[in-house]
């Protein structure tokens, strides 16, 4: 499917990704065979209407789907995780392009097939997300310290050891406190001599990691925010503290699902460019899902456009702004207000989005679209490319599509 | 960025954090919870029974062999209060109704008490139990519940402590028994509605294991309400147990108010009022302070009004 030097280029590849619902009036194809790459250190934009699926697919790549009624009827999400680059130790040589950390295996690995245990590992260290609305993303029960600190101990307590100058091979309470495997009665070893002292240096070197990595969000005073509640703090602070501690472990994908939706605009656009400057000096891939074609064409440099289930276009932020080719791709840039709209002229995409329950083999866009064929309505035309990295799923540039197996594997439930 | 070694290292600072910060929290509910009028009330009322109930040895001195048995001064039945040694006056059989509203505060404590800590534990386990692994354990668990809850609390508790036999202590385990139903509805309810919180799939996202998102991001979370109604049932359960005291399920004797309300009773047609009005009257005082205090904590635990 990808040649070699291709392949090594992408950090994550999703390979015709299926997830569905069992509602009470069928099942519900939320994601229908939706294939796309992405590359080391880019930021793939996935556009989409609401319950387009684009959150469901952002949400596979960590398993976050609710299982019931949430099914994974198919697909490969493959992941290459990268460690820090052996040759210059994370500070950026040749031989890393400069990124200072190299894909650990030469093998990816199924994000869907994986054990638990493995995905846990995964979560937070390698992928990490940032949710939509920071207010509900923070337990409120917790200081915002105590909740970065999580990140750290389940995925860093080496590193925390060793900066509390205490040897790697810790045992007992203290090195369960450091990988938070707590036991019971640990709390009271933890509090008397002679683990006491242990703990305190332990937090005392969490607390530092916890600050550095505030610190880099730009937060004002990240030792006096540590103390605080989420419930104390702005939203905009709120989402700086989960992209804090989304970054904490230098991951090498993070899932941003619409992460500016529920900000004003001002702190929008301080928000996009802390998260395009902490990832271009980390060369984290992103995949940044919005339904804000403006937004997208600022930060990313590859857009997929998603409509009902499927991705309809797929190609370089330049090549899809510039010259659309699907008609839905077209009729959201012709639904965009600029300063030229006439007051009460706003354009709008006629009909409404399909139903999700079993749909037929037939472009999901038939019957909304203002080039509909025949051949629109009885074939479900492929992602094709069009010219280079632009590939687009319509028979108006595919006119032989329809020969193109109509709609592979359909999972019939 | 330094290694932290024996000497450079600030403990008090790290303590000072923690310490602060727990304060902080507790302070900011003491405040909200003194602010309200009759929650304040409430607590002062508490305070003087629980001093009572502390106290009681030095109050009145204990009967011997045992302290929660009533005296007997058969030297002196039927006396109105302002008589000198019994200034709250003495029950048909001689029994000193001060020593009772005195001691009967250490049996309603250690009641409510027992009855309460013991049914929160379990009443918490089996709901998270239920909320959390779903499906046909919650199921089974959910039905058991109903067939608790479909018979009345008194009547059950009734059932169960007349086939145990009357005693104090089947009181506490027939009241037990009654009540963890409803904390194990209470605890379901959080826990499944909890769990579905964006900062639950948040915690999954940074690789957090289940125990510790139950132990962090559900359970204190989900305990306000349950505390809330521990508070309000340390009134109610004080008021069934005396309730089951007085129709004679209780030992004769026992310093308890709902069985001095009963030797009490067949006086008030003949005027001798007091040995029923004091003992009730502190079971009214007792499960009213701990309503009102319960109500004014389910204000000021409201994680929506925190900080304001």
């Amino acid at each position: 499917m990808l040649d070699a030097t291709q392949a090594s280029k992408n950090v994550a590849s999703v390979r015709d990704l299926k997830v569905h619902f069992q509602s009470k009036r069928g099942v519900v194809h939320a994601v229908d065979g939706v294939s796309f790459d992405i590359r080391d250190g880019e930021t793939l934009g996935l556009v989409g209407e609401t319950g387009c699926g684009k959150s469901v697919t952002g949400r596979s790549f960590l398993r976050l789907l609710p299982v019931p009624p949430g099914i994974l009827a198919g697909g490969v999400v493959s992941f290459r995780p990268h460690g820090p680059c052996a040759v210059c130790e994370g500070a950026g040589c040749a031989d890393c392009t400069n990124t200072g950390r190299r894909a650990s295996g030469d093998q990816p690995i199924d994000l869907l097939s994986i054990s638990s245990e493995n995905m846990r590992r995964i979560r937070g260290d390698r992928i990490a997300m940032i949710f939509q609305d920071p207010g509900k993303a923070l337990n409120p029960t917790l200081t915002i310290g105590a909740q970065m600190s999580e990140v750290f101990l389940q995925h860093r307590s080496a590193e925390l050891l060793e900066r509390a100058s205490l040897p790697p091979d810790t045992s007992g309470a203290v090195r369960r406190f450091a990988a938070q495997e707590p036991r019971f009665g640990d709390g009271l070893i933890l509090k008397f001599p002679p683990k006491r002292g242990q703990r305190a240096k332990l937090q005392v070197a969490l607390n530092q990691m916890v600050t550095e990595a505030l610190a880099e969000t730009q937060v004002p005073n990240p030792v006096k925010l540590m103390d605080r509640f989420p419930h104390e703090l702005s939203g905009g602070m709120r989402q700086r503290v989960m992209i804090a501690q989304a970054l904490a472990c230098n991951p090498d994908l993070l899932i941003a699902d619409e992460p500016t939706t529920a900000l004003d605009v001002t702190v929008e656009a301080r928000i996009l460019e802390l998260i395009r400057a902490l990832q271009q000096r980390r060369k984290t891939s992103v995949l940044y899902i919005s339904h804000d074609l403006s937004l997208v064409r600022r930060i990313c440099d590859r857009v997929a456009v998603m409509y009902a289930g499927r991705i309809v276009e797929i190609g370089t932020t330049e090549d899809v702004f510039a010259n659309p080719r699907h008609p839905y791709t077209r009729g959201l840039m012709a639904a965009v207000p600029t300063a030229g709209t006439a007051r009460g002229k706003l354009a709008a995409i006629r009909g409404t989005v399909p139903e999700l329950v079993d749909p037929p083999s037939a472009c999901r866009f038939a019957g909304r679209c203002p080039y509909e064929t025949a051949a629109c309505r009885r074939n479900d035309p492929s992602l094709l490319p069009v010219a280079g990295d632009h590939s687009v799923a319509c028979f108006i540039d595919h006119p032989t599509g329809s020969q193109v197996a109509p709609s592979f594997e359909r999972v019939t439930e | 960025m330094s290694e932290i070694t024996d000497s450079n290292f600030d403990k008090t600072a790290v303590r000072d954090t923690a310490f602060r910060v727990r304060m902080r929290r507790f302070f900011g509910v003491l405040q909200r919870l003194t602010s309200n009028p009759t929650t304040v009330v409430g607590l002062v009322l508490i305070a003087l029974m629980l001093a009572m109930a502390i106290f009681a040895p030095w109050i009145t001195e204990a009967n011997t062999p045992d302290a929660y048995q009533m005296p007997r001064d058969w030297g002196a039945v039927r006396k109105p209060p302002g008589t000198p040694g019994h200034w709250l006056g003495t029950t048909n059989e001689g029994g000193d109704v001060f020593y009772g509203v005195i001691w009967g505060s250490r049996t309603s404590l250690q009641l409510s008490l027992y009855v309460v800590g013991s049914t929160m534990v379990i009443g918490t386990i089996i709901g998270s139990v239920a909320g959390l692994v779903g499906g046909w354990v919650d199921e089974v668990l959910m039905r058991i519940v109903d067939v608790f809850l479909s018979i009345p609390e008194l009547i059950f508790a009734l059932a169960i402590a007349a086939v145990l036999g009357p005693s104090f202590t089947n009181i506490i385990i027939a009241l037990a028994m009654v009540i963890w139903v409803k904390y194990a509805r209470i605890m379901r309810a959080q826990v499944i509605q909890i769990k579905q919180n964006d900062y639950v799939d948040a915690a999954r996202v940074i690789g957090d294991s289940k125990l510790n998102i139950y132990l962090k991001d559900i359970l204190p979370n989900a305990v306000t309400p349950v505390t809330v109604q521990a508070t309000l049932d340390m009134g109610n359960v004080v008021l069934i147990g005396a309730t089951l005291s007085f129709i004679g399920l209780s030992e004769a004797g026992i310093a308890e108010w709902g069985v001095l309300v009963s030797e009490g009773q067949a006086g008030i047609a003949s005027g001798r009022w007091w040995a029923s009005t004091f003992p009730g009257l502190m079971i009214f005082l007792w499960a009213l302070a701990f309503n009102l205090v319960g109500d004014g904590l389910r204000d000021a635990l409201d994680p929506r009004i925190e900080g304001r």
